[in-house]
């Protein structure tokens, strides 16, 4: 009777155990980490962006603010969808480095419509993909603009930002797959076109 | 990045865009349109995409895409351009508060149909306080009555009404057959497209609906701008934008249980 309990005890315990050790593996940081971290990272970018130095110079100050606060190669990844499994290492490499000077061009192309900003955070909701932390960004003599990061990871990143309710890793993982599909499901034409829409062909 | 383009339902010129849409949809529903539908796949994986972007009219909306930013690079962007960079930020923004006013009571009926009062009644009293003004300046969000939208397409999907497939259509942008039904029903509840005949009226109904789709598409020049530089397939990027955005409109609405009376009660 005392083993049947031991060993009954014993496998729930372990079964709890078990179930414990990916939660702490991939733990998602809690609401107050995520709008910490969410406060420290807009305060750097937000004294970058604000900064009165040429374009050029913000934009290589932006690099290792976004290398080390956004989770590039996750969400490089996730925007090759089915096709990042018939990439071949080589082509998954260039990809993601092609893919990590787009998410830059596309953040340096609007710098312009953010200066003089300012942030406030909103709020931070638990979601499967991670902490969803809502900033409301104001900008001189324009509207404001309400922005969520997800935020997810250990150390915490940025793991997708949505803008007027659109994630922009989801649409962005929808033009890459379309254009895959349409263009033979080649991984070499999308990285091809990457280069082509960086002006190094 | 997440860009969205032409996105919402009103956002768009009246008369002439319920004619083609009229006239699309007629086309469409006529027997299954051959070339304009695309067949399932049959590779599981790109039936699994087929399916997931709801869009089996594809070669026919890309036509329509490709037709529209045709006209929007010969035509629309440069009068875009220069309506952006013209006109004084303050008329502009009295033009967007014209055409916000004078769709109120869309707004209106639209948040009695979703069954939410408390919207309805903000939505109300923004008509009635910016009419003070004739609709130019939005007094009301100085009063608490902050400007939302809810259109009939919106209703129709908290009822239960499927979305059918995306569509795309010239002047229109992006929508679905839901939602092309909404947009037809808040036009039948926009009083403005009601004015008696008379020269005054008459003019000023044009000049309401030309200035408002002008002053609209002005302001999404930039999207669209920003959409065709950043993405490979702009058709793809455009429809998940929307898709996802609109989809987030109806979860707002359907989440949105506020207390029927105001804070200050």
């Amino acid at each position: 009777m005392m083993l049947r309990q031991l060993t009954r005890r014993t496998i729930l315990g372990a079964a709890s155990l078990f179930a414990l050790v990916p939660t702490l593996a991939f733990a998602a940081p809690s609401s107050d980490e995520a709008k910490a971290f969410v406060g420290r990272f807009g305060s750097r970018l937000v004294t970058v962006l604000n900064s009165n130095v040429p374009l050029a110079k913000k934009r290589d100050a932006l690099l290792p603010l976004l290398r080390e606060n956004v989770d590039v190669q996750g969400i490089g990844r996730y925007c090759l969808g089915r096709y990042w499994r018939v990439a071949t290492p080589e082509q998954q490499k260039l990809y993601l480095e092609l893919f990590q000077d787009v998410l830059l061009n596309a953040v340096t192309a609007r710098m312009g419509e953010y200066q003089n900003i300012s942030f406030r955070l909103v709020e931070s909701v638990p979601s499967p993909a991670g902490q969803k932390v809502t900033l409301q960004i104001s900008r001189p003599h324009q509207p404001d603009v309400l922005m969520t990061a997800v935020i997810d990871g250990e150390p915490p990143k940025v793991v997708d930002l949505y803008g007027e309710g659109a994630s922009m890793r989801m649409t962005q993982r929808s033009d890459y797959t379309t254009y895959l599909t349409r263009h033979g499901g080649q991984v070499q034409t999308l990285i091809n076109a990457l280069k082509h829409q960086l002006g190094r062909d | 990045m997440a860009c969205t383009g032409s996105t919402t339902q009103h956002h768009r010129g009246r008369f002439p865009a319920l004619f083609t849409l009229i006239g699309c949809l007629t086309l469409l529903s006529l027997g299954g349109c051959g070339s304009l539908h695309s067949k399932p796949p049959t590779d599981p994986d790109d039936l699994a995409d087929y399916k997931a972007v709801n869009d089996p009219y594809e070669p026919f909306n890309r036509k329509m895409f490709n037709l529209n930013m045709w006209v929007y690079h010969k035509a629309l962007r440069p009068i875009g351009r220069f309506w952006k960079n013209n006109i004084p930020q303050p008329i502009r923004t009295s033009v967007a508060t014209l055409n916000e006013t004078w769709r109120e009571p869309a707004v209106f009926f639209s948040d009695v149909g979703a069954g939410r009062p408390r919207r309805a009644g903000d939505a109300f009293m923004r008509f009635l306080l910016n009419m003070t003004t004739a609709g130019f300046y939005d007094v009301a969000q100085y009063l608490g009555y902050k400007q939302h939208e809810t259109d009939p397409g919106m209703v129709l999907a908290l009822w239960g009404v499927k979305s059918g497939p995306y569509i795309f259509l010239p002047g229109f942008g992006p929508s679905s057959f839901r939602d092309a039904a909404g947009y037809a029903i808040s036009q039948g509840l926009t009083p403005i497209n009601y004015v008696p005949s008379g020269y005054a009226l008459i003019s000023f109904n044009w000049g309401y609906n030309i200035l408002g789709t002008f002053n609209s598409f002005a302001d999404s020049t930039d999207q669209l701008d920003q959409l065709e530089h950043q993405s490979l397939d702009p058709y793809a990027f455009m429809r998940s934008a929307w898709q996802q955005q609109r989809q987030s409109q109806i979860d707002a609405l359907k989440a949105d249980h506020r207390a029927t009376t105001p804070d200050w009660y």
